[in-house]
């Protein structure tokens, strides 16, 4: 098995990071690491330099509009869209994480290392309709991500949070595992387009085991999206996390998982006819429950992280609506709502970096006045949460605008509505955000440890606020260059869905 | 100066926003600074809108500006970029850029923290009335109807009173659950229509099921009444007007509260015709109810802000009266009284918070023989204070009457009881007005040390008395010669009208219109073959 350079350059974005993966523990046996800041300078500026050069080979393919196909990878343009995703992301977290750890004083190579393999992983696992390779990169996106929620060991509750979603990942795993199978026993083939192909021919589409098969499958796409029954590690497991892990979990774990959706679920399940639509429905009663459930319930959070996992269960409900308009427009939605998505959840919790709040002191309380004290983070803030609450003229809008529309438009109208009320209420919680911020005086207690302790230097987590920020007012500005430029493009180009 | 040639209505509308945003990034130290280049910043916006505005003649479709450009689609639906200013929102616009430095200036000391960030927020709100006033894109005017709550929101919240957080996200949240829902009716009709253009969006209204119309025309009535605000949908409204600001007060009675009228005239009248017919009568009910109870409300207030506040929607229903009137004569009583809102209460709001400053209280029973200490500010209140009540040469005189009359030849069945009814809302009026009036500036001095009397060392200065000598100017101008005001309105009002009544049976009527020729402030163009735009 030779490869092409062309094709080692296609392979190239999946490889940069696993490398950095595996020199970065090399640096961390160092027993300074904790001492020596050039190490932990070394060892953050390797992982930089892998996701940075994995972005440059990323764009690289894009502006040839390459989309090399070999082995079980599909490098299409899809792909890319995930692996652009991801590497900014991972890019966003690394910067974030840098601050965060040295406030919490706990700066280990290994969290790196995780976070490398991981973007491999997620790479991997939006790059191929092959069931094995899609396991493979399921698990290993996934496992890392265990070991990061409980990486601050000097906190117990991380630790919890790190086992609660390291067994209910394991069994979601495993449902998926257990669908693959089935599909494989029923068709003969591990590639699961062809899958559906086999299958309808053979007029097994009705089968109880295509349909357990399918369900089983869409159990494991469904949990890492934490939707509704699916959520409960979501609020445990980011509350345990570093920030910065939370966000990047928040951000990319969703955001894989919808786009290696985006390419099952059109070209393998729907085609399944009987079976398409029943997941269909079911996909359709969980944004129900997903939106209903995750938007009542952060209403009642006190601490801004929980209230964060909340919110970003009720955004799986909104990007599932989209597959429930299932129109290639809604499909565009979705992957534009991923983009602002990701600007605006990293952002929020890169303030909490930014902000300095440490350990546990993630209440709406430890915000209070913090919007006027930094008022360029207070100002990206307010960005992030109207955004969030879907208002215009932020990015967060057109998102929603877009899937929204696509549900009126085929008759989902009831839906629309239930979606503009989830919306609505969202509004409320987001908003505390910003009336803790700008609205409330600090309080005594907060005033009285703030001349205690040393001003907050998080220069580069502000940094990367600010440049969430940007993409998000972009995202309301020049929408029509993300829809048209980018998000439309890995649609029609990698799966050819709208002619 | 080409581009501005050319894009003369997005200079206005963009300008004071982009002046605001580089007055947020002015250090707090500088505040004062920022507070002047805000208030020249907004007077050369109202200076040019002046010019502007008043200096082009209306073209053969009635438009004075217009910018239209293709936006975007978004895979699917197109976007376009279309603002315009005509006869419908001309004075509308000249309010805005009008109250805004006005208020700057009334409002100058009021306010001692971060006064940068505040003239910023003042000026984004500016970019967000002026756009969703010269939109005529309905995705386009979403957009700028729902950013204006943004700058809003943060005006009461930060620099509001005790219960401001409590206010503002009422006035936050129950706005937007309007706007909400119809954007769902804006994104079903949007898919018919094939675009957000007014005029696509009307035809295939017309092609929908009566049904369908109907509900759609809730939907887009609910989210301009919840603005107006309409009975029973104005419960934001006290707490919002008591908490906020003198300055967010005035802009907040003056420009956007007209927004809901404004979006009745400019979109769901002229797109559900059927529709608004039908729904004509239960609105014009709800309004003589705002009317009555406003009023009825506003007496037994001990707050002269809350007082003014209920006063408002009294006379906002008068607005919804004469718009539900669907004749054209009461329409232009509308959009006079509209202005006249705007000017009076802005003027009372003003006066209010120039009183508050001086006095640091409110309560009517914490005042009495004021008119002692500070003759001049009572002869102002007094004028606007009449103005307010309607008095015959005043400009609330003129828009009450021909809503009035355009109610009672409307041919609702119960249309002259409606008159009837909605004119003991005048009387009302006067009650409540000149009853506190009577006991906060008339009576004895109150001696008490606690009084609010007793801490009114000033009369109005100079600058103050700049503020309100426009602001009377315009009572009187309006009251005496309200045609200059209501002539640009009154063609495309008519077009409106005729277009409406021509083709279509009108469920509720028992017998047609009586037309009688409104007033003899301006010929009725009778043009019959004209069609609605």
């Amino acid at each position: 098995m030779s490869l092409t350079p062309s094709q080692w350059a296609a392979l190239l974005p999946l490889l940069l990071p696993a490398l950095g993966a595996c020199l970065i523990p090399l640096m961390a046996l160092d027993k300074d690491q904790a001492s020596a800041k050039w190490i932990r300078g070394v060892m953050y500026g390797t992982a930089l330099l892998a996701v940075v050069a994995s972005f440059w080979y990323l764009t690289d393919l894009w502006r040839t509009g390459a989309q090399p196909s070999f082995f079980q990878l599909r490098m299409d343009r899809l792909a890319q869209f995930s692996g652009i995703f991801v590497v900014v992301a991972a890019a966003l977290t690394i910067l974030q994480s840098w601050d965060h750890f040295h406030q919490e004083g706990w700066v280990k190579g290994e969290t790196l290392s995780l976070l490398l393999f991981s973007v491999t992983g997620m790479m991997l696992f939006t790059a191929s309709t092959h069931f094995v390779t899609l396991f493979l990169g399921l698990e290993l996106f996934s496992i890392p991500l265990y070991a990061l929620v409980g990486t601050v060991r000097a906190r117990p509750e991380s630790a919890e949070g790190g086992m609660k979603y390291f067994l209910t990942g394991a069994v979601a795993s495993s449902c998926f595992l257990m669908g693959g199978v089935l599909i494989y026993g029923l068709s003969g083939t591990l590639d699961l387009s062809a899958a559906a192909g086999v299958i309808k021919a053979q007029g097994l589409a009705l089968d109880p085991l295509a349909l357990t098969g399918a369900a089983l499958l869409l159990l494991g796409f469904l949990f890492k999206v934490s939707a509704v029954p699916f959520h409960q590690w979501t609020p445990d497991a980011y509350e345990a996390s570093p920030h910065p892990i939370a966000g990047f979990m928040s951000v990319a774990t969703k955001g894989v998982a919808f786009i290696a959706l985006l390419r099952i679920f059109p070209s393998s399940l729907a085609p399944l006819t009987a079976v398409g639509v029943k997941m269909q429905a079911v996909v359709a009663v969980l944004a129900v429950a997903t939106l209903v459930l995750g938007n009542l319930t952060a209403l009642v959070q006190s601490n801004v992280k929980r209230m964060l996992a909340y919110s970003s269960i009720s955004h799986a409900g909104y990007l599932m609506l989209g597959f429930v308009a299932g129109t290639p427009a809604a499909h565009t939605g979705v992957l534009f709502y991923l983009v602002i998505y990701l600007a605006m959840n990293m952002g929020a919790f890169g303030l909490l970096t930014a902000f300095g709040l440490v350990g546990e002191k993630t209440t709406f309380e430890d915000l209070r006045g913090l919007g006027w004290k930094r008022p360029a983070m207070g100002f990206a803030a307010a960005v992030f949460m109207l955004s969030l609450a879907g208002i215009p003229p932020m990015g967060g809008f057109y998102g929603k605008y877009m899937i929204f529309r696509e549900l009126v438009a085929t008759g989902h109208v009831g839906m629309a509505i239930l979606g503009v009320l989830a919306s609505l209420v969202s509004a409320y919680y987001y908003l505390r955000f910003l009336v803790a911020l700008f609205l409330q005086a600090p309080s005594a207690e907060a005033e009285r440890l703030a001349s205690d302790r040393p001003v907050v230097h998080a220069p580069l987590a502000g940094a990367t606020v600010l440049v969430c920020a940007a993409i998000v007012l972009a995202g309301g500005f020049l929408q029509f260059a993300l829809v048209d430029g980018f998000a439309k493009r890995a649609l029609v180009e990698g799966l050819g869905l709208i002619r | 100066m080409t581009w501005l040639n050319l894009h003369p209505l997005t200079f206005l509308v963009f300008a004071p926003a982009l002046l605001g945003f580089l007055l947020m990034a002015l250090p707090h130290a500088l505040g004062k600074l920022a507070r002047m280049l805000g208030f020249l910043g907004a007077l050369a916006i109202f200076v040019l809108s002046l010019s502007w505005l008043l200096g082009h003649a209306p073209d053969a479709g009635g438009l004075i500006l217009a910018e239209r450009a293709s936006w975007f689609t978004l895979v699917g639906l197109p976007v376009d970029y279309a603002l315009a200013v005509d006869g419908l929102n001309l004075w509308l616009v000249i309010l805005t850029t009008f109250l805004v430095p006005l208020t700057m200036l009334g409002t100058w000391n009021s306010l001692k923290d971060r006064i940068g960030t505040f003239v910023a927020m003042f000026l984004l709100l500016e970019t967000g009335m002026l756009g969703a006033l010269v939109a005529q894109d309905l995705f386009v005017f979403y957009l700028f109807w729902e950013a204006m709550l943004i700058p809003m929101y943060f005006m009461i919240g930060v620099w509001g009173g005790d219960e401001r957080r409590y206010a503002a996200n009422k006035f936050f949240l129950y706005t937007l659950s309007g706007s909400l829902l119809w954007l769902v009716a804006l994104l079903y009709l949007a898919n018919k229509a094939g675009g957000f253009n007014p005029a696509l969006m009307a035809q295939a209204a017309s092609a929908l099921p009566f049904s369908v119309q109907g509900w759609l025309f809730i939907a887009f009535a609910v989210a301009f009444a919840i603005k107006v605000p309409l009975f029973p949908l104005h419960t934001w409204l006290p707490d919002a007007h008591v908490q906020a600001p003198t300055a967010g007060s005035v802009i907040l009675a003056g420009v956007l509260l007209k927004l809901g009228g404004y979006g009745f005239i400019r979109f769901a009248i002229p797109i559900f015709p059927q529709a608004a017919m039908h729904y004509a009568q239960p609105i014009a009910l709800l309004s003589v109810i705002a009317i009555v109870y406003g009023a009825l409300v506003a007496m037994v207030q001990r707050d002269i802000k809350k007082l003014v506040a209920y006063s408002s929607v009294s006379h906002m229903g008068f607005v919804m009266l004469g718009l539900a009137s669907m004749t054209v004569i009461g329409t232009q009583g509308a959009m006079l009284q509209m202005l006249n809102h705007g000017i009076s209460t802005g003027a009372l709001f003003l006066l209010v918070g120039m009183l508050y400053d001086r006095a640091h209280t409110r309560m009517i029973a914490d005042f009495g023989g004021v008119a002692v200490k500070m003759p001049i500010f009572t002869t102002f209140f007094l004028i606007v204070t009449l103005s307010s009540i309607g008095l015959p040469l005043t400009n609330g005189f003129v828009g009450e009457f021909w809503i009035l009359n355009g109610t009672f030849v409307s041919g609702f069945p119960w249309g002259r009881l409606y008159a009837c009814l909605a004119t003991s809302g005048v009387l009302l009026g006067a009650v409540y007005m000149l009853w506190m009036f009577m006991r906060v500036f008339w009576g004895p001095e109150n001696k008490d040390e606690d009084s609010g009397t007793h801490h009114l060392h000033t009369d109005l200065n100079a600058r103050e008395i700049a503020v309100m000598l426009p602001l009377v100017v315009l009572i009187v101008w309006m009251g005496v010669h309200p045609k200059t005001f209501v002539a640009a309105s009154e063609a495309p009002v008519t077009a409106l009208l005729q277009g409406i009544k021509a083709p279509a049976p009108r469920p509720f009527v028992l017998k047609p219109a009586v037309h009688e020729a409104p007033a003899a402030h301006a010929p009725e163009a009778p043009a019959a073959h004209e069609v609605h735009r």
